[in-house]
């Protein structure tokens, strides 16, 4: 299924991209989502699902807006 | 005395006179400095009423007993005075070469008293203070002003200015420094322009007392090299706090045509990723190592230092979705010596009251040379509708009427920062309740709310984030006085920084130690409210009124058909106050005050507004 990752701040330099679409699994989790971009386990962020906060174990559908981001802090 | 000079210098603009007065050990435990000895001096020498840009203000300017020594983001200093904005307790803190000068000086802080009679410069070398004539640069901005301070001292001095914007007592006029810093901003800089005072210069030489100098020296350079690796593993400054402008357009958070809106497709226009790739210097504050002003050319060439709330106030605000044009709005502030974030917000009232008809004006969101228009006419007060904007967008729509205030986003008169929080209720607290008025620096909860909570939630977690925070943000960095960036960024550990404190002033305070100091601070604070405003209520803690209108709803994205409802809302600043130890109209009770050593005080409170 095709779903919609955008990376925030600094991913973006340390991963390539900013937003792209991606061709991934049915059933596929926002934790398996991570791997595959490659973003490092132990940094935190925070991952949107179409604007809303999304555990890790959830699973994404088609068309989802997936955004990623560093743990912002409000300066 | 270790960690403190012990010395306070006072100057008094209308005698041409200054005195030096030491304060004791008590007093520097009790408020460490900063914020805390800002608050505390203006409350017992302030006489309520007094008018802000009378002769009869006072300006603090104070730093803390680690300011100056290299050390993670040391070079701070706070500006304190009553607000001409708000009429209560009003300060701000900026990076500035004056933080280690004035220690250097033999000083902790600095009190500006009186009225001078003509445009002054007041030079401040170590034993020595001159009130010079400042008539040259008077009616210049802090560009051209710090110029001619360089052309006479050299660039290694510290400086404080104002520009046009606080010699003509704009509320919301700030004090600047060096090339883009600038802080105070409930009107500190029109305190300093209502005392015709147009620079502070000091250039100290003397040595900064601390318990242990060398070990302190080693650990703050080792330690400042240490943020500099987090900072370049972490990649933050790659788009420093601009970062956060595309997350808050992806959650429906930004600030867009008066916060009427939470997101716009061209936001990316102006996002952390352009605004990197038009770097063409970074500037920071001294002793920083994550230096996070990303400057950029505006659209007439010159330097504009941006960072997350200039841009989202000045840009999706506004509607303007250039760069450029962002920028040379925020040079003409940074010029004009206007705040960034109210003046944002004062020219989207503008617009907004336009557009709904309570007032004639020619202009529309997204027209970005008409709005460098009336910036100008902000800055000189110059015609009907800048003498009406410089006054702030309450007092504006007051004069307005018509049901404007709607449109005023503020707390307490203070313009709010460029988070947009229709749906997310802990951080509407969190403006609700900031001792200041409407400032995210005090407490920022919005990532808590997503990502450990839900948006729903009116719970008690959430009012104890932001007291937690306050704690933090608000009191220790500001008492402390340091930035917070390393931490709250970078994820600094906070406990280095009882380790600074203990290192030079040879105690041996833990965090909770600093936790009490900061809930005294926050009291304290309110007390000076209270006199100023005996009959407050907790409705001086809400929020503005246009994120609890059903009409205002976003009608599509992560929140449409959502808002704040008044009565959970009025749950949570309840649960504030309960923690907090307030009464129900958020002032502290007796025994609160009591706890936190504070019974003079409350008793100087009492005979204008009653305690509980």
């Amino acid at each position: 299924m095709k779903i919609t990752v955008k990376l925030i701040g600094p991913f973006v330099n340390q991963l390539g991209f900013s937003e792209k679409e991606m061709e991934v699994a049915l059933s596929s989790t926002v934790e398996g989502l991570l791997a595959l971009v490659g973003i490092d386990k132990a940094r935190p962020r925070i991952v949107t699902r179409n604007g809303r906060a999304v555990a890790p174990g959830e699973e994404v559908r088609e068309g989802d807006r997936i955004v990623i981001s560093p743990l912002y802090s409000g300066g | 005395m270790n960690g403190w000079t012990g010395q306070i210098l006072r100057v008094n603009l209308t005698t041409k006179t200054s005195k030096i007065e030491t304060f004791s050990e008590e007093f520097a435990r009790k408020w460490i400095g900063g914020r805390g000895f800002a608050v505390k001096i203006l409350y017992d020498e302030l006489k309520p009423g007094i008018d802000p840009l009378g002769p009869d203000n006072k300006l603090i300017v104070a730093v803390g007993p680690i300011a100056g020594i290299p050390a993670p983001n040391t070079g701070k200093t706070v500006v304190a005075a009553k607000s001409p904005i708000t009429g209560g307790y009003g300060d701000g803190n900026l990076g500035t070469r004056i933080t280690e000068h004035l220690r250097r000086c033999g000083y902790d802080a600095l009190i500006v008293e009186g009225r001078a009679d003509r445009p002054t410069m007041l030079y401040i070398e170590d034993d020595k203070v001159e009130f010079l004539p400042a008539d040259e640069v008077w009616g210049k901005g802090t560009y051209a002003t710090n110029d001619w301070i360089y052309a006479k001292y050299g660039k290694g001095v510290g400086v404080l200015n104002i520009g046009q914007g606080g010699e003509n007592l704009v509320r919301y006029a700030v004090i600047r420094s060096l090339e883009g810093r600038a802080g105070g901003r409930p009107g500190m800089g029109a305190v300093m322009g209502s005392k015709r005072l147009k620079a502070i210069v000091a250039k100290g030489t003397k040595p900064i007392p601390q318990a242990d100098p060398a070990g302190m020296k080693k650990l703050g350079h080792d330690d400042l090299k240490k943020v500099h690796e987090i900072d370049k593993q972490s990649g933050w400054s790659i788009q420093s706090t601009t970062g956060v402008l595309a997350w808050c357009n992806e959650v429906a958070a930004l600030p867009v045509r008066n916060f009427r809106k939470t997101h716009h497709p061209d936001a990316w226009k102006v996002d952390g990723e352009r605004l990197n790739n038009a770097r063409i210097a970074t500037y920071g504050c001294p002793n920083c190592t994550m230096r996070c002003g990303i400057t950029i050319h505006d659209d007439a060439g010159r330097e504009s230092e941006l960072d997350y709330e200039n841009v989202g106030l000045l840009g999706p605000n506004l509607e303007i979705f250039d760069l450029p044009q962002v920028a040379a709005l925020n040079y003409m502030c940074d010029d004009y010596g206007i705040d960034t974030m109210s003046g944002g917000c004062v020219l989207s009232f503008y617009a907004d009251a336009v557009d709904h008809g309570a007032v004639a004006g020619d202009i529309r969101f997204g027209e970005a040379e008409k709005f460098k228009k009336i910036l100008t006419a902000i800055a000189l007060r110059q015609g009907e509708v800048g003498n009406l904007l410089a006054e702030g967008s309450l007092r504006a729509a007051r004069k307005i009427g018509k049901g404007s205030e709607a449109y005023a986003m503020q707390v307490k008169g203070l313009e709010v920062a460029a988070y947009n929080c229709k749906f997310i209720p802990g951080m509407a607290l969190a403006f609700g309740v900031s001792p200041i008025g409407a400032h995210h620096k005090e407490s920022w909860v919005i990532t808590f709310e997503l990502k450990q909570t839900s948006r729903e939630s009116y719970g008690p977690e959430k009012a104890q984030k932001v007291i937690d925070l306050q704690r933090i943000r608000g009191g220790l960095f500001e008492y402390i006085v340091a930035c917070r960036f390393p931490w709250i960024e970078l994820g600094w550990g906070l406990e280095n920084y009882p380790k600074y404190f203990n290192a030079v002033s040879g105690l041996n305070w833990t965090l909770d130690d600093f936790w009490t100091v900061s809930d005294r601070v926050y009291a304290m604070i309110k007390l000076f409210w209270l006199r100023e405003y005996p009959q407050t209520d907790r409705k001086l803690d809400y929020p503005p009124a246009v994120w609890f209108d059903p009409a205002n709803v976003d009608t599509e994205g992560p929140i449409a058909g959502q808002h704040l409802e008044y009565d959970k809302y009025d749950g949570l600043l309840q649960h504030y106050y309960d923690i907090r130890g307030y009464d129900r109209r958020g002032i502290p009770t007796r025994a609160t005050l009591e706890r936190l050593g504070l019974a003079a005080e409350a008793k100087a409170a009492e005979k204008f507004g009653s305690l509980t």
